[in-house]
């Protein structure tokens, strides 16, 4: 278990973390997210001591990363893709850092093999492709098969085979009931990977809470009725707090109310029912819409109106900000959300609509 | 790619385990900063290119100084100073290996991976240290009999010049000399690269430790000169090689001290620096 207290980092002018608190669990997979510049990387780097926070501390398993005796028993971590000299051989990499921890030879071989670099052990490290780089970090956080593991962006680099492989590598090691912190910007791979999500923005922690609660209570999450008799209901559901759209061949939209409310409304008003579903925000859309205030570098066509941060299932400080619309912007048809995610787009949750968000705009802009 | 879990060894359930860890402790360290030393190419590649240049370099100008017609009175007055001519070189190659010993790794990237195994930095860089003395103190203790073999026996074919035995008055000293004076300009080097963090940086600064600010002295008036020149580590140090003591300048293990203090107050700033800085 990783606990952070109250960690403050500044880089000159620059706070990179601001008072950030948050526990990691052990037997989950924690997602670790948030827009470019958020401080991701400075926090995991605090994590194991090679930044040292003005204020506030860390622990792995109650004790500082300096003051552990044997660290890379209990904590691995895939920091930086190329945290090696590229003139060293990989077997020579792993075997100096087995050597400094007192881990036996044989188990540089292991995790060769367990990363599939047997066969590129005796190459220059500087040689290796950043997808080998990656395998070769992965193999040096697990050098001291720790209880402990921090990923930063792993699946970078990586072909779908490798994607893949370390999504089963990281549920494997959580399910053995490891701790596992994977940081990543592909809002798609962390949906299908982790468990459970901490997002920070600026700096600051923005949410703290699981997948599923993310996004079942974004407002992105809505409910879609088919009626004939839209007319009919469509009072009902606006007196009940709903907004309501127009969706495709006549289904409505429904935002603001559960699927059990909007199927009540739709019993008390004695219409026929054709289908009524649930439309799950993807963590995408969770996610953009959580830290649209937080984004270190924002394009200007993202920085239109979204509904309310009101609902977060989040255990920490929200922004005060949230849902400050400035109305002249509203409806700006900002096509890709312009803050840096340049592969997260395409891919939503399974299940959900798979769209890019459409910044700037109230609603859904296609068919679901 | 066959499935991930089967060479880890299961929950290893946290604190409860902590106990069973091995512990590393500076041995380990030692062990593997000499693994690190000796898995790269150009560690050996640089030892092997100085040793040829200081020899060969020293040779020369041995050979030079006796068979020109027009040759200077240093062959007469200090052959042993003659046949060590090339070692300025070997000096500053030293400097330059101890200084990527540690900046190769701000460079590269591989000092996060240094400092997450061995998270006592102070300890990381005391082992680099100790590694480094003993690779150039060796190395350069060797170069220094052949290096002094090679020009005695090309004085031995001038038998118009004095040929300096080892058994003779501090010749013995100056040769083993140059193996400490060596490895003290490594250890210069060592902490001025990590207090700077930059290759280039690194070797810019040894090289006017080295060369550039003595030259500079020159142009102090003598009455500043000669105080700051006799105590200018690495000129007061070089006075381990000197047969006969020289003017304005310490004695031969006063000068080793002055050059030793040096290299420790060094050492120091670079260990206080690298434990206070994030890396």
């Amino acid at each position: 278990m990783i606990q952070v207290r109250n960690v403050t980092k500044r880089f000159g002018a620059k706070t990179a973390v601001n008072n950030l608190t948050f526990d990691v669990q052990p037997g989950v997979v924690t997602g670790f997210l948030g827009p470019n510049g958020a401080g991701k990387t400075t926090t995991l780097r605090t994590i194991v001591g090679l930044v040292r926070p003005e204020v506030g501390s860390v622990t792995v398993n109650g004790t500082k990363y300096h003051d552990l005796p044997a660290p890379m028993h209990e904590v691995g971590a895939l920091l930086e893709a190329k945290a090696y000299h590229p003139g060293r051989r990989a077997r020579d990499h792993l075997l100096a850092l087995a050597q400094a921890s007192r881990i036996p030879r044989r188990r540089v071989e292991e995790v060769l093999g367990l990363v599939g670099l047997s066969d590129a052990a005796k190459r220059k490290a500087g040689t290796f492709s950043l997808g080998m780089a990656q395998r070769l970090g992965i193999a040096t956080a697990l050098l001291g098969d720790p209880p402990v593991l921090l990923l930063d962006e792993p699946v970078n680099g990586l072909d779908p085979e490798g994607i893949l492989w370390v999504r089963k590598l990281m549920q494997a090691l959580a399910a053995e009931g490891r701790t596992v912190l994977v940081s990543s910007h592909l809002m798609s791979e962390m949906a299908l990977t982790a468990t459970h999500v901490i997002v920070i923005g600026r700096g600051r922690l923005i949410a703290d809470s699981t997948i599923d609660e993310l996004v079942r209570t974004s407002s992105g999450s809505r409910v879609r009725l088919r009626t004939p008799m839209a007319d009919a209901v469509l009072p009902r559901l606006q007196a009940a707090g709903g907004t309501v759209q127009p969706g495709d061949d006549g289904a409505i939209l429904v935002s603001g109310l559960e699927p059990k409310a909007v199927g009540d409304i739709a019993f008390e008003a004695q219409v026929p029912v054709y289908e009524l579903t649930r439309l799950e925000a993807s963590l995408e859309q969770a996610f953009m819409e959580l830290t649209q205030e937080e984004s270190e570098f924002r394009g200007q066509g993202s920085e239109g109106a979204q509904e309310g941060h009101g609902a977060l299932p989040s255990s920490g400080p929200l922004p005060s900000n949230g849902g400050e619309a400035p109305a002249a912007q509203q409806g700006w048809p900002a096509p890709v959300p312009a803050q840096g995610w340049p592969a997260g787009q395409q891919g939503g949750a399974p299940g959900a609509p798979s769209q890019g968000w459409p910044a700037g705009q109230q609603g859904w802009s296609g068919p679901a | 790619m066959s499935a991930p879990a089967h060479a880890l060894s299961g929950p290893s359930g946290a604190a409860a385990s902590r106990a069973a860890n091995p512990v590393p402790v500076m041995t380990d360290t030692l062990r593997s900063e000499w693994t690190k030393m000796r898995t790269l190419r150009s560690t050996k590649v640089t030892l092997a290119i100085t040793a040829f240049l200081v020899i060969g370099l020293s040779a020369l100008i041995t050979w030079a100084s006796v068979s020109s017609p027009h040759h200077g009175t240093q062959a007469i007055t200090n052959p042993v100073g003659v046949i060590q001519s090339g070692w300025g070189l070997g000096w500053l190659a030293f400097e330059v290996l101890g200084v990527l010993v540690v900046t190769n790794e701000y460079s590269s990237g591989m000092i996060a991976s240094t400092f997450l195994a061995t998270p006592k930095r102070v300890r990381v860089l005391a082992a680099k240290a100790a590694v480094l003395s003993v690779v150039v103190g060796l190395v350069s203790l060797v170069m220094t009999f052949v290096n002094f073999y090679v020009g005695h026996a090309v004085l031995s074919a001038y038998p118009a010049f004095p040929d300096p035995a080892l058994g003779a008055n501090n010749v013995l000293r100056a040769v083993l000399g140059m193996a400490l004076t060596s490895t003290l300009m490594a250890l210069i080097g060592f902490a001025l690269g990590a207090i700077v963090r930059h290759t280039a940086g690194g070797i810019t600064a040894s090289v006017a430790v080295l060369f550039v600010l003595p030259l500079v002295l020159q142009a102090l008036p003598t009455s500043w000169r000669n105080p700051v020149e006799e105590y200018w580590p690495t000129q007061a140090g070089s006075q381990l090689e000197q047969v006969t003591r020289q003017a304005h300048a310490l004695t031969a293990w006063w000068g080793t001290g002055d050059l030793a203090l040096f290299v420790a107050l060094l050492l120091v700033a670079a260990g206080y620096l690298v434990t206070r800085r994030d890396a």
